[in-house]
This record gives structure tokens, C-alpha cells and sequence, in this order.
């Protein structure tokens, strides 16, 4: 029998899930478990604990984080104030986490900068010091030991084929009748990674650097297929830095402590370069193989670089425009 | 609107009872749903590394599972064009199942895009105005809409239809016929953009080519009426659903034609790659002959070539493809050999190797396969259950009383 | 049929209309991609260049550097002598180097083995003045003072002083904006032995070796 005021609020025909509604609540069941677990737990206890008499206000001001943090827009769309709210919750979510503190900053690009990098490939010798500098730096997992960095040791005579190369040596460098190249993000110009991702996580910004917003990554990994330089990680697990080799020195864009299921990847120390200073592998390699600087200005060591010596790119051919040269002696 | 109530509710009814059969297939199709949603929950709670992928090959099982599914729900219109565009009334009583299975195949799709995801709980990020949707720029973003619009249109038209027949009235064609039309034309856009996700990427010169997209077509509407076809077979079987020995047959044409074009473009590929290789045919080597010693999709995606070629000579024979038996098993290895050479014959050989050659190869894990064979599951019940409703309505079983 | 004909009409049109509006998108990002060429951006971005706003001057605060000018070019260097434990050495040796050179006589600096060219071509006295340990000489015999020992260097190696000078060789302390302070040839050489040690790298990834399996 028809019963009038049990009548479901019928949305049905206009709405795109009228389906839902309509036909298998079961199965409603089980797809929102299977895709909003994680997000609507937390969510759900965060707004308990935010809403609870009894809970303290300790734990009502780290659920209001939470909550905010969840909420929060692409960092690209923020305001000033915005930003700044959100450092403010990160250092604060973190000190309550470990009792240490960090110090996040937001700041923006140098006015009048543009970022580049050259490789001198004859200078390389494989040491790998700027592999370590640039995991100390930027706080990478050290579980699955991810590098940004890959120094691909290849045998002199056959060229730059790469598939002949090995980045994963372990022997007395330089090796005898090899030569060394390092790869990394070359923070491209026209980068095939930003055009793809569906929620404009990752973008560049107007000092060149090509970064990421790790809360606003869904994790879908289009990037990591679309760049053809081997430049971004994905955080298979939740990444584990061991305390007192965290960094505190931190930007919101770059060293900050990321979380599973987001990308990552060089952003040319973004946390150093803003600052005025080399970033970890500049700083660390022993040889002067590395050159960090600023494009637009006419009297740079990157300038007399690009202008002075023999400089190619990697995979010209593709039109991806990277900002990393290699050049040689 | 009392009628979509009485129509959940006799659903829900017809749903809930049957046979015992459909019972123990009901059971067992739950069961491994919540084996799937176990194997997820871990996923979720330990993170992606718990599946086979790593940075050498950031897509697996998902997402060839996600392609191939795209192709199956695109090929429901195969059905729905000749019988309302071109009013070829054979195909009319298979329309609401093929639309059935588009429906249960997009689910699908969208559940399998969701267990790849690393931040599923982000997933509000894509909507635009809650977040930001990179469109036109990002394959993803048309995608996502493309698919979610397919979804919407093959809901809501066979709903339409389906209520009408519900009430015992007859749906109006000027509601249902333009809907129809786009259905058609949508249908071939869901597939080429998912191709042209894979086709964009210049980093990836194993999908980098312009035979993709069209071969995705090819494969789709192979692989899906084939499926169509199985289904069929199992409703003459099991419901007194009238199809009509002439319905599967003209379907099997659609398969036949499909299959061999489909045969054309991969003996096109494997010119392209094999007659002067270059440093791009590396990915085809791989798979069909391994490299540097490592060779484990080899097998697989021999067999699936033999399946197919096997499958397409049967069907191209009208003696045999006429036989339902040896249609049935011909179907059956088409769509098996097209799931491989579509899935992760397709995908994971487009990471190998990687951008500085480097080899990483890639076995799935348990856990994923168990939430592969979850989700699944999970496509069939919703499409046992539409069927149901589906069939009930039409044998006049299911009737809106007042 | 009427009806049907006209939406199949109306069909072409958006059809059209879609394909047009595709079109569209794609030519658009063509345009883009040339605009985004290095190149481009550079010519663009040097039009209105007018310094950065951060200076080398904070991170290289308490390093001593003094300037030097290279043709048309002024740049900060390290200084040397500031380093050098006991400069000027002759507050305490008062023995001309030749001396000093000879087996038994040597008491300091006993241990340097000069391991730079041959032979031949160099030997202590080369570089330093035999009767004035502060002061190293050309080849000419120019006064090259310890804080200048660049000009020695570039003597010889005439392309990679060039490039120093440029900064394609060595490297810049701590900071990539101006003024600019560079590391001088002894920062990284050692004179009397300049090449680079053979050693084992910094690090082995084993993960890399599971994943690759």
C-alpha cells in the first residue's frame, strides 16, 4: 500500500545518482564503504570530537585542524591569509605529533627569477653526495630509500643510451672507461606532468619551479606516466623520516613531511633557493659538477653556461623545454 | 513519483527472492565482494605498496582492468543503434540488457579507478567548484565527465523506459530517441578519450601512436557484444526472457566484423614495431619477447593473440559461428584474449622499459588480485539485479498496482 | 519521421559545432607551446630584469672573501691567506726555500709529495719564490701573491680558467644570487696534488635492486 508520508524525497529523474536512489540501496552501502573508509571516518570523528561536550579542548582544537585541513582548496587558489593559516595548523599538527618543532614558510617567488640547472658531465665522477644531500634535505622516506636523484653510470663509446647505463652501482668511482650523468626533474617549461593531472595538484610556478601541492594530490599517478624523465615519486606507504634526521627547515611547495598516497619530487630545493641559496646537490658535490641560477639574470655562471659551452637537453625531441643543461668540459 | 517507491520496493522484493540457484549465485558473488573489501580495506589502511606497482610501473591491475571495462560498456550501444536508429526490432528485447551491462561495466570502471587512487578520501577534489577540474587540458578530467555523463544517459533512459513499461504505458519516443542518439555518439567518445589518456603521453612511445584510440574501438566492440552474447545465452537458459536465436546471431556479426578489424590494426602494430625497430619498439619487444632476460608477460599475451586469432577464425566461418556451442566458446576466448591484450597487455609493457631503459617488471599481488576479482564480483550482482528487474518488467512480472 | 530526421539535423550541427570547438582547443595549445620555449621566456623575462631581492650577502657573512677583477669582471673570491694557519710562514722560517727543499733539512711540510704534471714541467719552485716564502711567482717572475693563486693556476690551464671566470667551472659559495662569490682553485684542488681522490660512492639503493627483480 502507498503510504504518503513515508514518501522518500524524490530527486531521482534530475539528479545524476538517481540510480542510487532508486534501485540498489545495497549496493549504496557497499560502494560508500569501499570509497569514502578513510576519508569519512576521520571526517566523521573529527566533527564528533569538534561537536562533543566532553572532550577536551585539546583534542576539539586538533579535530578543528583536521577538519580544516581536509577542507582546505588547492594552495595555487589561496590567499595570503590562507596560506598562512595552513602553515600555522601544519607546524602546530606536527608539534603535537612529535613535541618538535618545524618551521613551514609559504613564501612566495623571487620577483625577477628564473630557475635553471646545468650538469657538467665531464666533472661527474658518481659519487652519489648529492643523492645523500638531497634525502637528508628533503626529508624523503628512507623505508623505500626514494631518491629524486638517479646518476647513471655509462660506458664511454656508447653514447647516451641510457638503457645500457646502470644507476645502481656499487664500486670505486670513477669507474674505469665510464662516464656519469645525473637525472632529476628538469622542472620542464611546457611539462607534459602539469598538463595532465585532473585537479591541478601540480603546476609551475613563476620562478620556474614546477611544484606539487601534496593535499591536493588525489594519487591517480597520471604525472608519473606522462613525464619522460623518470622525475616524480609516488609514495607507495606512509614515509618514515627517523626524527633527528628530519629537517625543520621547511616550505609548504617543498621539504614538508608528505604523506602516503601523494606525489613528489625535486623542486629544486625550493626551501634553499628562495632564500638565495644552492640547493643540496649544488651545495654537496665535490667537483663543481652542478650549477644552480637564475636565468633572467645576464650576468649568471647559468647564463656564461648556456652561452659559452656545448649545452644539449635530454629528450629534446620531445618539446617538454626542461631547464637542465649538460654540458662538458 | 509513488510509482518509483512501489518499483524500489517490488525490486527489492524481486531481488531478495528466487531460485536456489540464483541464490547460491547471489551468495557466492557476496562472498567475494567482502573478500574484495577486505583485501581494500588493507590497501587503505597500509597504502598502494601492499599491490605489485612501484615507480618502474606506477599502473597495474586497476587501471588495465579500468580500460578494458570502458570498452565493454561503450559496446552496449552496438545494441542500442540498430534498434532505435535503425529500428531493426531484433535487437530491441537485448537493448535493456546490453544497457544493463553498461551500467554494471561503468561501476566497474569507476570502482577500479578509485582502488588506484592513493588519496581516494581527495576525490571531491576533482569536482568542479568543490575543487578544480584541469579540462580541457587533462585526458582525466574528460574522462571523468565523459564517463560519469555515459553513466547518467544509461540510466536514465533505460529507467525511463523501464517505468514506463512499469506503469504498463508506453515510453514516448521524443523523450527517449534523442537520448538514445547521443548515447550512440557518446559511446565512441567514452572510448577514444579513455584511449586518448595513453595516447597523450609522449613519454610513453608504446601508446604514443595514432592507431590507439581506433583500436580501442575495434577491441571494445569485439570484447563487449561478445560478452552480450555470453549473457544472453545464460538469460535463454535461466529466464523464460524470450531472445531469439536471430538476435544472437546478428549480434555475433557485429563480434565477427569487430574481431577482424581488431586482427588488422594489431598486424599493423606488429609492422610497425617489428619491421624496423627503433629504440620506440622496445615496449613491444618486451612483451612479445622479453628483454634483457625478463620476459613474464610472454605467455600471456601469446595465448591471447591465439585466443583471438582462434575466436575471430571461427566467427569469420558462417557454418561454425552459426553453431551457438562453438559461437559461445568463441565469445568466450575472444573476450579472454581481448582482456589480455587490452588490459595489461597494453598498459604495464607501456611502462617497460622505463624513460632511461630501465627494466622493472611487474606481478600483482594478492591483495590486489582480490580486490580485482571483487569489484568484479561487484559488477555482476548490479548486473543480476538490473537484469532482474530489467526482465521482470519486461515479461510483464512486475506490475505497478495501485 | 519527421521528427526523428530533423534531431538527426540538429545532431550534425552540435556535432559540427564540437568538432570545431575541439579543433579550437587543440590549435590554442599549439600556440602556447612555442610561446614556452627557454628561449622565449628569457628574451621575455630579461626585459624588465632588475636585480632579485635576495643577496648572497646573508649566507656568506663570516666568510672572508675579497674582490677580484678578471678582465671585465668583478667578483668576490675566498680568501686564502686568512686560511693558511701560519701566514706569513716567514714569521718564523728565515731559510730560503732551496734550502729547505733539501732531504734532511725539511722539518715541515715533509710530508708533500708534489703529485701535479711531471717532472719536467713542475717542481716546488715553480710555483713558490725561493727567497720569499710568502710570495708565490708567474712565469715570468711576477709577484703572485697566496690570495691571487689563480693567476698560477690559469698559466697552464688556460680553459678551465676561463671557465672559472665564467662560472662554468668550480663553484659559487652557498649562493646562486649576486654579488657573486666563488670558490678559487685551491677551495676544491689541492696545489700540490690537485686531482680527485677515487672512492666509493655516497650510497647503494637496495630497494632499487627488489624493485627491479
Amino acid at each position: 500500500m502507498e503510504n504518503e508520508e513515508n514518501k522518500k524525497p524524490v530527486a531521482g529523474r534530475e539528479k545524476k545518482d538517481g540510480y542510487h536512489q532508486v534501485f540498489n540501496l545495497e549496493m549504496d552501502r557497499r560502494s560508500a564503504l569501499k570509497r569514502f573508509a578513510g576519508g569519512l571516518f576521520s571526517a566523521t570523528a573529527a566533527v564528533t570530537t569538534a561537536c562533543s561536550v566532553t572532550a577536551s579542548d585539546e583534542k576539539k582544537e586538533k579535530s578543528n585542524m583536521d577538519w580544516d585541513e581536509y577542507f582546505k582548496g588547492n594552495y595555487k587558489e589561496m590567499t595570503k591569509d590562507e596560506r598562512l593559516a595552513t602553515v600555522d595548523r601544519l607546524e602546530k599538527m606536527y608539534t603535537e605529533r612529535t613535541g618538535k618543532n618545524v618551521n613551514i614558510s609559504e613564501k612566495g617567488e623571487v620577483e625577477n627569477t628564473l630557475f635553471g640547472y646545468a650538469f657538467n658531465v665531464s666533472k661527474c665522477q658518481g659519487y652519489m653526495d648529492c643523492v645523500t644531500a638531497c634525502v637528508t634535505e628533503n626529508n624523503q622516506d628512507r623505508d623505500s630509500e626514494m631518491q629524486y636523484i638517479r646518476i647513471h653510470e655509462i660506458e664511454d663509446g656508447k653514447g647516451f643510451q641510457f638503457n645500457e647505463a646502470d644507476d645502481n652501482y656499487y664500486h670505486e668511482v670513477p669507474n674505469e672507461g665510464h662516464f656519469y650523468m645525473g637525472t632529476q626533474c628538469f622542472h620542464c617549461e611546457d611539462a607534459p606532468c602539469t598538463k595532465v593531472c585532473p585537479v591541478e595538484a601540480t603546476w609551475q610556478e613563476e620562478d620556474g619551479i614546477v611544484v606539487i601541492d601534496y593535499d591536493w594530490c588525489i594519487g591517480c599517478r597520471y604525472c608519473m606516466a606522462a613525464c619522460p624523465y623518470d622525475g616524480r615519486r609516488f609514495n607507495w606507504t606512509q614515509p618514515h623520516v627517523p626524527e633527528e634526521e628530519v629537517n625543520t627547515d621547511q616550505h609548504y611547495l617543498g621539504n614538508r613531511l608528505r604523506k602516503k598516497g601523494v606525489m613528489e619530487k625535486c623542486t629544486f630545493c625550493i626551501q634553499r633557493s628562495r632564500e638565495g641559496q644552492n640547493p643540496a646537490c649544488v651545495e654537496a658535490c665535490p667537483t663543481g659538477a652542478r650549477t644552480f641560477g637564475n636565468l633572467l639574470d645576464p650576468n649568471s655562471e647559468l647564463r656564461y653556461i648556456l652561452e659559452n659551452k656545448k649545452v644539449f637537453r635530454l629528450k629534446e625531441d620531445l618539446g617538454t623545454e626542461p631547464k637542465f643543461w649538460y654540458y662538458t668540459d | 513519483m509513488s510509482a518509483i517507491v512501489k518499483l524500489v520496493k517490488d525490486s527489492l522484493d524481486v531481488t531478495t527472492h528466487g531460485t536456489r540457484p540464483y541464490h547460491i549465485w547471489m551468495a557466492f558473488l557476496t562472498f567475494v565482494m567482502l573478500v574484495g573489501m577486505y583485501c581494500y580495506s588493507i590497501q587503505v589502511s597500509e597504502g598502494l605498496q601492499v599491490t605489485g606497482m612501484s615507480d618502474g610501473v606506477s599502473w597495474g591491475l586497476y587501471i588495465s582492468n579500468f580500460t578494458f571495462l570502458v570498452g565493454v560498456a561503450a559496446a552496449a550501444v552496438m545494441l542500442v543503434l540498430p534498434t532505435y536508429v535503425l529500428k531493426d526490432m531484433d535487437f530491441a528485447q537485448a537493448v535493456l540488457i546490453g544497457e544493463g551491462l553498461a551500467v554494471a561495466a561503468l561501476l566497474m570502471c569507476l570502482a577500479f579507478v578509485i582502488a588506484d587512487m592513493g588519496g581516494p578520501a581527495r576525490l571531491w577534489h576533482m569536482i568542479p567548484g568543490l575543487g578544480i577540474l584541469n579540462f580541457p587540458s587533462s585526458m582525466l578530467a574528460w574522462d571523468m565527465i565523459v564517463l560519469n555523463g555515459y553513466l547518467f544517459i544509461n540510466i536514465s533512459i533505460p529507467f525511463y523506459i523501464l517505468i514506463s513499461r512499469y506503469q504498463g504505458k508506453k515510453p514516448n519516443p521524443k523523450i527517449y530517441i534523442p537520448g538514445v542518439i547521443i548515447s550512440v555518439f557518446w559511446a565512441v567518445g567514452i572510448h577514444m578519450v579513455t584511449a586518448f589518456l595513453y595516447q597523450g603521453l609522449p613519454s610513453r612511445p608504446f601508446w604514443n601512436n595514432a592507431l590507439l584510440g581506433p583500436r580501442f574501438l575495434a577491441s571494445a566492440f569485439a570484447a563487449g557484444p561478445a560478452l552480450i552474447i555470453l549473457v544472453l545465452a545464460i538469460i535463454r537458459r535461466w529466464t523464460k526472457f524470450p531472445i531469439t536465436e536471430q538476435t544472437i546471431k546478428k549480434i555475433s556479426m557485429i563480434v565477427t566484423v569487430a574481431a577482424q578489424i581488431n586482427l588488422i590494426m594489431l598486424f599493423s602494430e606488429l609492422f610497425k614495431e617489428f619491421y624496423a625497430p627503433t629504440h620506440h619498439s622496445e615496449s613491444a619487444v618486451y612483451l612479445f619477447f622479453g628483454l634483457k632476460g625478463k620476459a613474464a608477460l610472454v605467455p600471456w599475451i601469446w595465448t591471447a593473440i591465439s585466443m583471438n586469432i582462434t575466436a575471430t577464425v571461427i566467427l569469420t566461418y558462417h557454418k561454425w559461428r552459426n553453431n551457438l556451442t562453438l559461437l559461445y566458446i568463441a565469445c568466450g576466448l575472444l573476450f579472454a584474449g581481448i582482456w589480455v591484450e587490452k588490459g595489461f597487455g597494453l598498459i604495464v609493457p607501456g611502462f617497460i622499459p622505463g624513460p632511461y631503459g630501465q627494466i622493472t617488471e611487474y606481478l600483482p599481488t594478492q591483495i590486489e588480485v582480490g580486490v580485482t576479482i571483487g569489484i568484479w564480483a561487484m559488477g555482476a550482482f548490479i548486473f543480476t539485479i538490473l537484469a532482474r528487474v530489467g526482465i521482470k518488467i519486461e515479461l510483464g512480472e512486475m506490475k505497478y498496482k495501485k | 519521421m519527421v521528427i526523428l530526421q530533423e534531431l538527426k539535423l540538429r545532431l550534425m550541427k552540435t556535432k559540427l559545432i564540437l568538432f570545431a570547438f575541439i579543433l579550437g582547443v587543440i590549435a590554442c595549445q599549439h600556440d602556447d607551446h612555442h610561446a614556452n620555449s627557454v628561449s622565449n621566456q628569457i628574451k621575455e623575462g630579461e626585459k624588465h630584469y632588475d636585480g632579485v631581492s635576495v643577496s648572497s650577502e646573508d649566507l656568506t657573512e663570516g666568510i672572508k672573501t675579497h674582490e677580484v677583477e678578471i678582465g671585465e669582471r668583478k667578483f668576490h673570491i675566498r680568501e686564502r691567506e686568512s686560511q693558511i694557519k701560519s701566514f706569513p710562514c716567514s714569521g718564523c722560517h728565515t731559510s730560503p726555500v732551496n734550502q729547505i727543499q733539501t732531504e734532511g733539512e725539511q722539518k715541515a711540510h715533509w710530508d708533500i709529495k708534489l703529485d701535479h704534471a711531471s717532472e719536467d714541467v713542475m717542481n716546488c719552485m715553480t710555483c713558490h719564490t725561493d727567497d720569499n716564502m710568502d710570495i708565490l711567482h708567474s712565469g715570468t717572475g711576477k709577484e703572485i701573491k697566496f690570495n691571487d693563486s689563480y693567476k698560477l693556476c690559469g698559466q697552464c690551464h688556460s680553459p678551465q680558467y676561463k671557465d672559472w671566470q665564467g662560472g662554468a667551472h668550480g663553484k659559487q659559495v652557498k649562493s646562486w644570487a649576486p654579488p657573486r662569490v666563488s670558490n678559487t682553485c685551491t677551495s676544491c684542488h689541492n696545489p700540490h696534488k690537485p686531482g680527485f681522490e677515487s672512492r666509493w660512492p655516497s650510497r647503494y639503493n637496495t630497494q632499487k635492486v627488489e624493485e627491479r627483480k
